[in-house]
């Protein structure tokens, strides 16, 4: 008898033991049997069930017992498939295909294997992840935060991410971990700053007899005696101390020798140890890796700079009213604007981000999460795009509760970004943005942007004072308010122009947007050239 | 000594897996190491198997330092 076993954490169904030409000549019947995970576990409606196994004993013990039987019930071939891990509603824990000749011995024998299975194989259902559907928990608060203090609540939930070596030619923008000192002097020997003839400082001839040719990379010590001078590039290692070099432009050369026209008192040497001591510090904890700074790290060897690991992201999107962007929009129906957003926002970052859409009817989001709850166990921030109002189909703030996360916050004083939600469970953080797309940016560039940065350990983007390009008229709303605006430098000068801005969901405002002005509420007109603060999308100097 | 535990052992212990010095002995010492290090254990004895390098203990088995001893209690899955 054939028996094959298998542990696995994805969908049985597709398992490529159950692929397998099974029959052979003799095969009169072939039995199978799936266990399913139910809706319904010890009385409480579930999401998913998650199994553990002792994997090399669960598979020892399955091929021990199969063995076992087949010695009094004939069969051919017995394959068993398990899962582990999390396994949602509907799908199979278990699947059990035994052949055999004739139907009696291969019903007989999955009876007594599933019986001894339940008794004796080291798997166990650890945990069921339960459909809540009981209220969220209205404890935020009465008054809404604003601007400082959402950003005050996120930057005190995250913790900066586990460090990492990791190789330098992709190390780009990734935020350093550790200061970077000078393993030697730089340079770490004298060189000639031009190009030109090295002559020693007390021989006062006007003629040389030019002894030797020393280019960059040469490395040929040698005292000169009076009289004699060496022909050296930039860059050249100078021979010996006590001399200075003139310049190429101020001497004559001539078959072997040279005549100094000009001298004047500059050494034009680079001293050792001139551009940093050895132990000085090159770059600080928390830099970028610009390309300078990579440069830099490869001019010392420093081939693996401890980093911070790459924060991992997963958005999800909600909305049954939603189609992707290549689709045409029917009835009732518009384009998903927000992916493209949340995409193009992380790759500026140099992250990636994992997308999922989530079907409304909240049972069977809550499946779907339930697929993706590796990925979502590893993730240091989910982002959920849209439901976060308070309309019957918003159910973000009770999958969230659902995933184990705890709301801080749920609604603000903002616009836009009235309904933003922010939620953490342990060093994870959770955001739900409002489905416009200009509240996705505000929230993005306000708060995720932040997050990022104290996750990686890098400095935190700040408001800077911008001067106003045209006046604004800002309505005096009682809400504080981040103004669409199109910022530029003029004399060193941040100019913010504020652009027209009629609602929230304005892409063709958008589209110009690099920064936001923040309004204190109850701002009416502004004139121009009024001070204001602004968050700049992009870096400004 | 490498214990491995699992299910609501796990949450007992607050670990998966644990290194035990242990020199030699039947499984009434190991328990006893076990319980000291883990009082929440004492209460689950009853219901758990011992099973070492990957096979169910017989009751007279004699453990030592190199074995890899998991905590099995009542299975569940299927």
């Amino acid at each position: 008898m054939q028996v094959d076993i298998a542990i696995s954490n994805s969908a049985l169904d597709s398992h490529p033991l159950l692929a397998a030409e099974d029959a052979s000549e003799q095969t009169g019947a072939i039995v199978e049997f799936k266990g399913l995970v139910r809706r319904e576990e010890a009385g409480i409606r579930i999401a998913a069930l998650e199994y553990e196994a002792y994997q090399p004993m669960a598979e020892n013990t399955m091929h021990r017992i199969a063995e076992d039987l087949g010695k009094t019930h004939a069969c051919d071939r017995v394959v068993i498939v398990h899962r582990s891990g999390i396994v949602p509603v509907g799908e199979a824990a278990i699947i059990v295909r035994v052949c055999s000749k004739h139907r009696a011995e291969s019903f007989a024998l999955l009876t007594h294997f599933m019986d001894r299975l339940k008794q004796d194989v080291p798997i166990w259902k650890i945990r069921s992840i339960p459909l809540t559907e009981k209220p969220i928990p209205a404890n935020i608060g009465k008054q809404s935060p604003g601007f400082s203090e959402v950003l005050a609540i996120v930057e005190a939930a995250c913790q900066p991410l586990p460090t990492e070596r990791f190789p330098l030619a992709n190390a780009f923008g990734r935020v350093l971990r550790e200061t970077i000192t000078a393993p030697e002097d730089q340079p770490a020997f004298p060189r000639s700053a031009v190009d030109g003839v090295a002559l020693r400082l007390d021989d006062r001839s006007e003629e040389f007899l030019i002894v030797d040719e020393i280019r960059a990379g040469d490395w040929r010590p040698r005292q000169l005696q009076l009289g004699e001078a060496v022909r050296i590039s930039t860059g050249g290692a100078m021979p010996s101390e006590g001399l200075q070099v003139v310049m190429i432009e101020d001497v004559e050369l001539a078959d072997g020798r040279c005549r100094v026209k000009e001298r004047s008192n500059e050494t034009h040497i680079r001293v050792r140890g001139e551009d940093v001591r050895r132990g000085g510090t090159l770059l600080a904890s928390g830099s970028s890796l610009t390309a300078g700074a990579i440069s830099l790290l490869a001019g010392i060897g420093h081939i693996e700079p401890l980093v911070t690991r790459q924060p991992r992201i997963v958005h999800f999107t909600t909305g049954d009213e939603l189609v992707s962007a290549q689709q045409t929009p029917g009835p009732g129906q518009i384009r998903d604007s927000n992916t493209p957003l949340v995409a193009a926002f992380f790759q500026q970052l140099g992250l990636t981000v994992a997308h999922h859409h989530l079907p409304e009817n909240l049972a069977q989001a809550n499946t779907a999460l339930a697929h993706h709850a590796t990925e979502i166990a590893a993730a240091d921030i989910l982002i959920f795009s849209g439901g976060a109002s308070v309309g019957a189909h918003d159910h973000t703030p009770q999958l969230l509760h659902n995933l184990g996360f705890e709301l801080k916050i749920h609604g603000t004083r903002l616009r836009p970004g009235k309904p933003l939600l922010f939620a953490t469970s342990g060093p994870r953080l959770a955001f739900g943005l409002p489905g416009n797309p200009l509240a996705h940016f505000v929230g993005l560039i306000g708060f995720v942007r932040a997050a990022i940065a104290k996750l990686t350990a890098a400095s935190t983007p700040k408001l800077q004072p911008a001067i106003l390009a045209s006046p604004l008229q800002a309505g005096g709303n009682t809400r504080e308010t981040l103004w669409p605006a199109s910022l530029s430098l003029r004399n060193g000068t941040l100019i913010a122009e504020p652009l027209r801005w009629s609602n929230s969901g304005d892409l063709a405002t958008l589209a110009h947007t690099n920064g936001l002005i923040l309004l204190a509420p109850g701002t009416g007109l502004l004139d121009q050239s009024t001070p204001v603060n602004v968050l700049a999308c992009t870096q400004f100097p | 000594m490498r214990i491995l535990f699992f299910g609501q052992l796990k949450t007992i212990t607050g670990n998966p897996e644990i290194v035990l010095s242990f020199a030699a002995g039947g499984a009434d010492e190991l328990w006893r190491e076990l319980i000291a290090l883990h009082p929440g254990l004492a209460p689950m004895r009853p219901q758990v198997r011992l099973a070492q390098n990957g096979e169910f203990a017989a009751s007279t088995a004699r453990f030592n330092d190199t074995d890899e001893i998991a905590l099995i209690p009542p299975v569940s899955g299927g």
